[in-house]
């Protein structure tokens, strides 16, 4: 090889070299941006569900009420018989088999729809009024066009009569879309058209403030113990090797760990966000302590002794001059911390956030669900309404993240101090 | 009259900035070939800027802004197209601190000549490694363990290993910043001997901080000051009756 | 009435605080005594030993008091005539016997159940009045203690000084006492496994399906059903799905992460280096289960149409899909850093390799990485750890087939699966099949605090060569 050869060859291996690490660098931008796409492409229309215009009469002896009827007789009140009547009106069925078909097409909760309407103006009775009742999950999946209509008929779970009923509602404008308020109200349902996130954001939500509300303190007197006051002796050196052990503990142990110790020994009440909180605090404490060290080491001594100098005894100097000097840097990793601990499932399976749950949790001790456990059951189901649902789900939480996230790089960026 | 040496490295209207802040005015500096010119100035005033613009060393300083000219054999370097990797074939470094490589001593001296393709065979390579350190009165002492790692030598010994080094890749010139001021004394001497022997092959420029080491290597001196080339002669010239004050009281000790 | 108490002792706490330090003033400016502190000080003094032993005992007292209460009132049932084969019943006519106390319970109540019922409120009532009467018994005491104390002017400030440097000691034994929880709870129930089964039978077993282990009770298994079980808990098939999976996800994992880490430290200038750094952040933040659900909805399904249509059988659940995407989550941790670790390579190593006239690549490869290598293997043994404890990822994009494969085009399932699959369904106290996501987690547990152990070595070792 001649020279100029050599030569050539390296500088084209330079340029190659250079190139593979931007590509590398590409490719993780395309992925985050292909994941988003996906994400956001598929959960977007879960925001809206779709609704058919409904007349439905208030039929006063099908209902067996009475004007000025009090709001539990109302409950008591069967209001199936006037449901299915104001439904069927919707289009003509020639037999039983059609009239079913045709109650498909709504959700399984028409009749609390027209129960709720009638608890909110009680002067309808022996009144018609025109309600939008929301369609059945599959009807839903068939509007937003997620729906695989080409499908011959015994392949499809809807069937050419109600496509027909289905296509000439558009025709008439009377099938819309509205703002799915119930993705946001309800909680888990069996059926896709009324499920929602309700449940799983007020259990995150509980999980998340008695995480913070145990791992924050503790982790924070810890570090100011570990970092001002502790003595270099064999003691310290364990607990410091168990923080950095601890932060890579694979988050299923933890699982195992709430298991044993919080349910079978303690015996605290399974799925709540009580006993998820604790997990995820024991979890966040050395995510922590780590940041909260940071920041303490980087406040200079001469702040300690200009304390210290003016008659201040140690612990008055730390935590008066010392710990709001470190402040922002473990806030920021506080909220950092808790970000992680917002998305974490493992654990919360292992103990019990799986099941069913269909009411809003009242109280820390209620049994719930979490939004990233939501989106794994979710996942799990066979239903197409689940899918948009899900990924709407992540939608929401990942703002959640990004906020938490800006918060946090937003807080180091003002508030910390700079001690060159 | 005496023979002069040509002209092997030339330097007009050089410029050097650091961002905003100029480190160089306007230099004019011919170096000879085969020959040990000092440069000797108080500290800052730009004689290691100065030198490595001639090996291209400021281009990995990314603020570093160099303009003018720099001719090696009448061939201009400040040129973007100048292929740079080649250039420092030809023109080889020796820094103020020790550098070697965390590899063997063999490894040390091979990595050049193996780059460049100078070695092909272990054979070639052996005798490049055998000549490289011979040349830098290093073999007796290190040749019973070249595969130890470079880093175990003393700092006398280091420092001839990077003279090995550079030398191994066979350059013209060979550059050396103040080399011998992380040094003892005897060190010192041993490096400076060298020097006297490398000179009948190589052009060598040094910067030094010790007026008395420029005395006893170079023939050639050029004196700096904040960023401008004072003046420059033989060596016996600038230390016994400079033509300019300023060189005059520095080498008298009244600044620097 | 914990609330109740809490609340109490807050407001006991706070009135104390009060007396404390008026008291103090006023009697130091009555019998003109100098005052070893600041009157506030013997306020939190007062303060302090009012409510930290009253709250530690309630705290321990509430923990133990409903484990106490069951074991002797399944005891009382017992002995009432009540049967129960194994714990499970036990805790169901527990559960009754709560029930019918709170005045929940529609079913029919026998005899043993109201008999237990009534102890029930009687062993209720009689524990809550012992705890109140202990808990005022505490602070009556804790207080007297602390007035005597105020009475011969102690040093306020100090002792309140060392009571709190107790408290910040305390809060950083949290850390053992995680870690000792964790060792508990997984050597509790791994030991009563490994009474059944053999330890050999399970490191080297070839063939996993706790499926059949259907047997209830630990104690009462015939010989037949021993034999069965011994070939139901092998652990090999496991190990070797999760090593293929990391694998393949650090195949994907170390180039990628290898090359930004270089090109963030040596190419990439401070703006683009300020928009690429986040930007792989942003993969270590992104939640598991997003991930999970990508890879089980897109990726999985995507890989197996692609295999259709040259003719391979990929399953929708392959161990590629599942490592590739678990590779993409792990190239934050190699990334990062590995750019520090480059970082840190002191400049004039760099120099003394441009020096001779190598390019930028072949002074990275030949000596920038040589260098930093301890510090690189550290950081890729940190993502191996990271991928063997991953779990969501693998839940929902991997399978729950323990076969022994190398084909990636196969579903294969991991450790970490396993434990989630033995523990979501019906849970058996006490079968070896319960137990034996125990025996998985510790054999996890060990392997990443090995890995760990190690990768921390190599790690410091470079910091020694460098700082």
């Amino acid at each position: 090889m001649t020279k100029e050869q050599r030569l050539k060859k390296r500088h084209n291996a330079e340029k190659r070299f250079r190139l593979y690490g931007l590509a590398s660098i590409f490719f993780a931008l395309l992925f985050v941006l292909i994941l988003v796409h996906n994400i956001f492409s598929k959960g977007s229309s879960a925001f809206m569900k779709t609704a058919i215009n409904v007349e439905v009469f208030f039929d006063k002896d099908l209902l067996e009420l009475e004007l000025g009827a009090t709001e539990d007789e109302i409950l008591e009140a069967d209001f199936f018989d006037i449901t299915i009547e104001s439904l069927l009106n919707v289009y003509l069925a020639k037999n039983v088999d059609e009239e079913d078909a045709l109650i498909e097409l709504f959700t399984t909760d028409a009749e609390i729809e027209i129960k709720t309407a009638f608890l909110n103006n009680k002067n309808l009775l022996g009144k018609k009024i025109n309600l939008e009742i929301t369609a059945s999950d599959d009807i839903d999946q068939l509007h937003k066009g997620n729906y695989p209509r080409n499908l011959p008929e015994d392949r499809r779970r809807i069937s050419d009569f109600q496509l027909k009923i289905y296509d000439e509602l558009v025709e008439n404008k009377t099938i819309t879309k509205n703002f799915n308020n119930y993705f946001f109200k309800n909680g888990d349902s069996r059926d896709p058209e009324i499920a929602g996130i309700g449940g799983a954001l007020v259990g995150s939500f509980y999980s998340i403030l008695i995480c913070l509300l145990l791992a924050f303190p503790v982790a924070v007197l810890a570090s100011i113990y570990l970092e001002e006051f502790a003595p270099k002796n064999k003691i310290t050196d364990f607990i410091e090797i168990n923080i950095n052990n601890l932060a890579a503990v694979p988050s299923i142990v933890y699982g195992l760990l709430a298991l044993q110790i919080l349910l079978a020994t303690i015996q605290l009440p399974r799925s709540t966000p009580l006993v998820a909180g604790i997990t995820l605090a024991l979890m966040t404490l050395p995510r922590i302590i780590i940041p909260c060290r940071a920041s303490l080491k980087a406040v200079p001594p001469s702040i300690r002794e200009g304390a210290l100098a003016v008659g201040a005894s140690k612990f008055q100097s730390v935590f008066h001059h010392v710990v709001p000097l470190a402040l922002p840097g473990t806030l920021s990793g506080t909220i950092i911390g808790l970000a992680q601990a917002l998305g974490e499932t493992a654990p919360l399976i292992l103990i019990g956030m799986v099941a069913f749950v269909v009411d809003i949790p009242s109280t820390p001790i209620d049994p719930s669900s979490s939004l990233p456990v939501q989106v794994y059951l979710w996942s799990e189901s066979a239903e197409r309404g689940f899918v948009e649902k899900t990924s709407a789900t992540i939608m929401m939480l990942l703002s959640f993240l990004i906020v938490m996230n800006f918060l946090a790089v937003y807080l180091r960026q003002k508030f910390e101090k700079r001690w060159n | 009259m005496e023979l002069m040496n040509n002209i092997k490295i030339k330097s007009k209207n050089l410029n050097v900035y650091y961002g905003e802040k100029q480190a160089l005015f306007d230099v004019n500096l011919d170096l000879n070939e085969k020959e040990v010119t000092a440069l000797i100035g108080p500290s800052g005033c730009g004689k290691s800027t100065f030198i490595r613009c001639i090996n291209r060393m400021n281009d990995v300083i990314d603020i570093c802004k160099v303009s003018g000219n720099i001719e090696i054999d009448g061939v201009e370097i400040n040129d973007k197209n100048l292929d740079v990797v080649s250039l420092r074939e030809r023109v080889g470094m020796v820094f103020q601190k020790p550098n070697p490589f965390p590899k063997s001593i063999y490894d040390n001296i091979s990595y050049g000549p193996k780059i460049h393709g100078k070695g092909e065979t272990k054979s070639e390579l052996d005798e490049i490694v055998e000549n490289s350190l011979k040349k830098a009165a290093l073999w007796e002492e290190v040749k019973d363990r070249l595969d130890e790692p470079g880093t175990g030598l003393s700092g006398g010994q280091q420092q001839r290993l990077c003279i090995a080094r550079a030398i191994s890749v066979n350059p013209e010139v060979i550059l050396m910043d103040e080399p011998c001021s992380a040094l003892d004394p005897i060190a010192t001497a041993k490096i400076e001997e060298l020097i006297d022997e490398l000179k009948k092959t190589y052009t060598i420029v040094i910067v030094t901080h010790s007026m008395a080491q420029a005395v006893r290597v170079s023939q050639k001196t050029g004196f700096f000051h904040l960023g401008k080339l004072i003046e420059v002669g033989k060596t016996e010239k600038i230390f016994k009756n400079p033509d300019n004050k300023m060189t005059q009281d520095y080498i008298t000790g009244r600044f620097g | 009435m914990n609330f109740v108490l809490i609340f109490l002792i807050t407001i006991f706490s706070f009135s104390l605080f009060f007396y404390g330090r008026s008291k103090t003033k006023s009697i130091a400016i009555e019998k003109n005594i100098k005052l070893n502190a600041l009157p506030k000080f013997y306020g939190y003094y007062l303060v302090l030993w009012c409510s930290i032993p009253s709250l530690v005992f309630l705290l321990i007292w509430s923990l133990f008091e409903p484990v106490i209460i069951k074991a002797i009132i399944i005891e009382t049932a017992a002995n009432q005539g009540a049967i129960f084969n194994d714990k499970n019943e036990a805790n169901l006519i527990y559960e009754k016997i709560k029930a019918i106390h709170l005045g929940t319970y529609f079913g029919d109540i026998d005899i043993i159940l109201r008999e237990s019922a009534l102890a029930y409120a009687k062993f209720i009532n009689l524990f809550t009045n012992s705890k109140v009467v202990l808990i005022f018994a505490i602070v009556i005491l804790s207080v007297i203690y602390s007035l005597k104390k105020i009475n011969k002017n102690n040093k306020a400030r100090d002792d309140v000084e060392i009571i709190l440097k107790g408290l910040l000691f305390v809060s950083s034994l949290i850390a053992i006492l995680t870690t000792l929880g964790i060792i508990f709870s997984l050597l509790f129930e791994s030991i009563k496994f490994f009474s059944v089964i053999n330890i050999f039978d399970y490191l080297f077993g070839t063939n996993w399906s706790p499926q059949r282990a259907f047997v209830r009770d630990a104690s009462s298994i015939t010989a037949a059903e021993f034999e069965e079980l011994k070939d139901a808990f092998g652990f090999i098939p496991l190990i070797a799905g999760t090593t293929f999976i990391a694998f393949i996800a650090m195949l994907v994992a170390v180039p990628i992460g290898l090359f930004s880490g270089i090109y963030m430290a040596e190419y990439a200038s401070l703006k683009i280096r300020r928009i690429s750094k986040p930007i792989i952040e942003i993969l270590a933040g992104i939640p598991t289960v997003v991930y999970g659900f990508f890879a089980a909805l897109t990726v999985g399904p995507f890989f197996r149409q692609i295999g259709e249509n040259f003719g391979l059988t990929v399953s929708s659940e392959s161990a590629l899909a599942a490592g590739l995407i678990m590779g993409i989550m792990i190239i934050p941790y190699v990334s990062s850093l590995s750019d520090d670790v480059i970082n840190s390579v002191p400049q004039s190593l760099r120099d003394g390799s441009y020096a001779i006239g190598a390019t930028k690549s072949e002074t990275i490869k030949k000596v920038v990485i040589p260098a930093a290598l301890p510090g690189i293997i550290g950081s890729i043994l940190l993502a191996v750890s990271r991928a063997i404890g991953e779990t969501m990822i693998v839940v929902m994009a991997a399978g729950l087939a323990a076969n022994l494969t190398i084909n990636p085009l196969e579903s294969t399932t991991t450790i970490t699966t396993q434990i989630v699959m033995i523990l979501v369904g019906d849970q058996e106290f006490d079968s070896p099949k319960t137990q034996s996501a125990f025996a998985l987690g510790l054999t996890l547990f060990i392997a990443t605090l090995i890995l760990n152990y190690i990768a921390q070595r190599a790690v410091k070792k470079y910091r020694e060569k460098y700082d």
